[in-house]
C-alpha cells in the first residue's frame, strides 16, 4: 500500500471490520480514526456500509417474526408448581437445603509412552469413613 | 420475630418478586431455547432448569439490574454446561476465530450481489430461516440469536455468553456470514438471485 498516506487505509480493511462499524463498536478496533476517515471519502465504502445495515435490519425483521414462538401453556403451570415447591421446601427446612455427609471419588490414571508401554499406573480412592451430622446455627435458640 | 421468621418473611417475598418480574419472559426464553437446542422436549427442560437455577440464585441477582440479560445468561451457561454434552458438539478451534479476517477478506459486492441478497431475503419462507439458523454451528447461532433476534448489545452478548467481546463480534461477523451464505443457497434453488455474487 506504498501508494497510501501513512493514515490512510485500504477499502479491504474497512470491508473487514464492517462489523465493528455496523455493532457501532468503534472502540474495539485499534484503527477507528482510519476507518471514519476512508468511510468519510469513500462512496464504495459508504455503499458497502449501508447495504450491511440494510441486511442487518432486514435479517432481523426476518429472524424475530420466525423466531417468534409461544411457551406450552402447562409449562408455565409447571414452572409455577416448581417454584411453589422450592418455597415449601424452603418452609420445612429452614435454612438448610441440603448437606453432603458423604462422597466417594475414584481417581485412575494411566501414563503410556510413545511405544505403547505403560509407565505408570495408579489408582486412588478418596471417600468419607464418617458421616459428619451437621446442626445448623437455629440449635441454640432451642 | 425471631431470625427464622425473618428468613421464611423474605423467602415468600423472594418467590413473588420472582414470579412477577422473571416469569414474563418466558416466551422468549422458551423461543431461544428451541433455537439453542433445536427440539421441544430439550427447550421445555432448558427453560424449566434456567428458571429453577435463576430462582435459587435470584438472591444475587441486583434488582434495578438487566433482569432480562440475567436470565439469558442463565439459560446460555445452563444449555453451555449441560445440554449440548450428549449432543458432542465440536467445539471450534482458537485459531479459527482469530484468522477470521483475514479469511472474509472481499472486495465490495456488486449492486446485482447486494439486490440479490435483498430479494432472497424477501422471499425465503420462515421454515428456510428457521433451518440456515438450525445448520449453522453453535457458538455461530448463539451470538447471531442474541444480537438479531433479542437485541443484546455486543458487550452485553460478552457477559451472557463470558467471552471477551472481540470473540462476540467474530462469532456474529461469521455467523451472520453464513447464514446469509445458506438463505443465497435456499434462495438460488428457489429459483431468486441468479447467482450472482462473486
Amino acid at each position: 500500500m506504498s501508494h497510501l498516506e501513512s493514515d490512510q487505509i485500504p477499502c479491504v480493511e474497512v470491508l473487514t471490520s464492517v462489523v465493528f462499524l455496523i455493532e457501532d463498536a468503534l472502540d474495539q478496533v485499534p484503527n477507528a480514526l482510519a476507518l471514519t476517515n476512508h468511510l468519510n471519502t469513500c462512496l464504495a465504502c459508504q455503499a458497502e456500509v449501508a447495504h450491511e445495515q440494510a441486511v442487518k435490519a432486514m435479517m432481523q425483521e426476518v429472524l424475530r417474526r420466525t423466531c417468534d414462538e409461544k411457551a406450552p401453556e402447562d409449562l408455565h403451570s409447571s414452572i409455577h408448581d416448581l417454584l411453589a415447591q422450592q418455597l415449601d421446601g424452603h418452609l420445612i427446612d429452614g435454612n438448610v437445603s441440603s448437606v453432603m455427609t458423604q462422597f466417594s471419588m475414584t481417581e485412575i490414571s494411566i501414563e503410556i509412552d510413545e511405544f505403547g508401554n505403560v509407565e505408570h499406573r495408579e489408582v486412588q480412592i478418596e471417600q468419607t469413613h464418617i458421616a459428619h451430622f451437621i446442626d445448623d446455627d437455629e440449635s441454640g435458640h432451642h | 420475630m425471631t431470625s427464622k421468621d425473618l428468613v421464611l418473611e423474605s423467602a415468600a417475598d423472594r418467590t413473588t418478586r420472582f414470579e412477577r418480574d422473571a416469569l414474563v419472559f418466558m416466551d422468549q426464553l422458551y423461543a431461544a431455547a428451541l433455537r439453542y437446542t433445536k427440539n421441544p422436549e430439550d427447550a421445555r427442560d432448558l427453560v424449566q432448569d434456567t428458571y429453577l437455577k435463576a430462582f435459587t440464585s435470584f438472591h444475587q441477582f441486583e434488582e434495578g439490574t438487566n433482569l432480562r440479560a440475567w436470565l439469558y445468561r442463565v439459560l446460555t451457561t445452563t444449555f453451555i454446561n449441560s445440554y449440548r454434552k450428549g449432543q458432542r458438539q465440536p467445539q471450534l478451534a482458537h485459531n479459527e476465530l482469530e484468522d477470521w479476517q483475514v479469511a472474509s477478506a472481499q472486495s465490495h459486492t456488486s449492486d446485482q450481489g447486494k439486490s440479490a441478497e435483498v430479494e432472497a431475503l424477501e422471499n425465503l419462507p420462515d421454515s428456510d430461516i428457521k433451518r440456515a439458523l438450525q445448520e449453522i454451528p453453535e457458538e455461530f447461532r448463539i451470538a447471531v440469536y442474541l444480537a438479531d433476534v433479542e437485541g443484546f448489545s455486543y458487550k452485553e452478548i460478552a457477559e451472557i455468553v463470558g467471552t471477551p467481546a472481540g470473540t462476540v463480534m467474530s462469532r456474529l461477523h461469521r455467523g451472520r456470514k453464513l447464514l446469509r451464505e445458506k438463505l443465497a443457497t435456499y434462495a438460488a434453488e428457489l429459483g431468486y438471485g441468479k447467482e450472482e455474487k462473486k
